[in-house]
Order: C-alpha cells, then structure tokens, then sequence
C-alpha cells in the first residue's frame, strides 16, 4: 500500500468520526478480506458472517479512539477481526481451527523435486498441527494476507522482531523437512 | 494432542459467496443504537452523580442541624448586657 494510499484512506476515517455512513466505502474495500481472513479461523460461513459484521461494528463504535500510527488503516481491522475470533473461541472452548486452502497452500510452496500429491499435503497438514498457534497466527498474516512484519507484530500484539523470529524458524522447519521453497521469504 | 485443528478447503469463497454476508445498511443500524444506547448511559451516569451529590448535601445539612443544637446547648453564646 503507498503512502498515498494510506493517506486516502486516513481522511475517509476522519470523515467517518463525524458521519458514519462514509464508512461504507472501507466496509466495501475491506469485506472480503476481513471475512476470508475469519473463515480461515473457524471453517464455518455463517459464524464468520456473523464475527465479521461484529468487526465491523466494533470498528465503526470505536472510531472515535483509533489514532494513525504509520500502518494501513486495515491493519487495525484486522486486529479487531482477530480479537472477535478469539472472543469465540473463549466463549466457547472449542479447538482453534485453521481451515486454509489448498489452492493458496500451493502456491506458498513451490516443491524442489517432484509435484504436489495427496501424501504430501497430508504430512504438511500434520507439520502444521505441531506448530505453535500464534506461528501459525505469523504465517497465515505473512502469507495469505500478505502483511508486512511491521503489520503482523501490531495486529497480534507483539514486536515486530517476535513475529520475524516465529516466521523464520517455522519456514526453516518447513524448508528441512519438506524439501520446499517457500515463496517471498527473502 | 495438538492445540489447534488444520483444515483443507478445495473451494474459495468467491466475493459472489461472501455477497450474502454484506449488509452495510445492518451494521450501521447496529453501530446507531449503540450510539443511542451509550448516550442513554451517559445522561442516566450524569443524573446519578448529581443525584448521589444532592443526597449528600442533604445529608450534610440534616447532619450539621442536628448536631447544633447539641452544640449550642453545650456552648451557648452570651451577649453582654447593654451598659
């Protein structure tokens, strides 16, 4: 996103502060996202219409408090978009899933020798149970919504170096065990 | 046993898929009667401070006559005679 960009969108949430519905154009550009983004943390379309429509009206109530520290306005809606996921899964003590799709997953990972098969999917799938969750919580920023570290350390709470670090070990994991070469890791 | 579950989706959700989900007009409602909602708070907040503060005063003036008398019983105040 450029500065110029960011800047644009700065001022639709100043105007937003004062009248509401020119926040329509963002809830617009930001749906799908943030949506995708919830569906690939509970598996279930309904749930995530619901949690998606509580971000976005956590987001419209607490307007007012959000300050510009330099990140795309998105990054703070994706913070909030995660804080409603994890207020689910408290509430109901269920597993944290992470449903994601195969597409995506292979176009991640380009193999080194042979192509994709079932098998190898299947042990991936078992190398990303073992993970620890918030690496996945990384990697899922860093790859399939294509955030910046920067942005990844703000939407989960931590320094930017934390989220650098959990990246890197679990790419180093994947890259020994795999045989893989992950995409825009450099 | 692991913490989280790893799930596979062979679709993507489409922006068709995610259209039924897309209600601005419902979550701005929502957003109103919070707003309505807070604003009520806020007056019902305000007019329980200044009822709790108008019940103090009473009680500090109910307070301050009933100790009074005691203390002009205790220290009556003499006026000298008119010479």
């Amino acid at each position: 996103m450029t500065d110029d960009e960011i800047r644009k969108e700065q001022e639709i949430v100043e105007r937003s502060k004062k009248d509401a519905r020119a926040f329509g154009e963002l809830y617009e550009k930001y749906f799908d996202r943030i949506f995708n983004y919830i569906l690939r943390q509970t598996d279930d379309e309904e749930l995530s219409g619901d949690l998606c429509s509580q971000t976005f009206i956590n987001v419209l109530n607490n307007l007012n408090r959000y300050e510009f520290r330099g990140l795309p306005f998105s990054a703070w809606i994706y913070k909030i978009a995660g804080n409603e996921v994890n207020k689910h899964y408290r509430k109901n003590k269920g597993k944290k899933i992470f449903s994601i799709e195969e597409l995506k997953v292979k176009e991640l990972v380009e193999r080194a020798d042979e192509g994709w098969d079932e098998e190898l999917i299947n042990k991936l799938i078992d190398y990303m149970k073992d993970l620890p969750t918030d690496m996945l919580q990384v990697l899922e920023l860093r790859y399939f919504e294509d955030k910046d570290f920067k942005e990844i350390a703000f939407i989960l709470d931590m320094t930017e170096s934390g989220a650098k670090m959990r990246t890197y070990r679990a790419l180093d994991k994947l890259r020994k065990n795999f045989n893989i070469k992950v995409k825009y890791d450099e | 046993m692991s913490r989280h579950e790893i799930r596979l989706r062979r679709k993507k959700l489409t922006a068709r898929g995610t259209e039924r989900f897309r209600n601005y007009d419902a979550v701005l409602k929502s957003h109103e009667e919070n707003q309505r909602l807070k604003k009520v708070l806020k007056v019902f907040t305000l007019f329980a401070i200044i009822l709790a503060l108008v019940m103090l005063i009473i009680i500090v003036i109910r307070w301050e006559k009933r100790i009074m008398p005691q203390h002009e019983k205790e220290n009556p105040v003499r006026t000298l005679p008119k010479s």
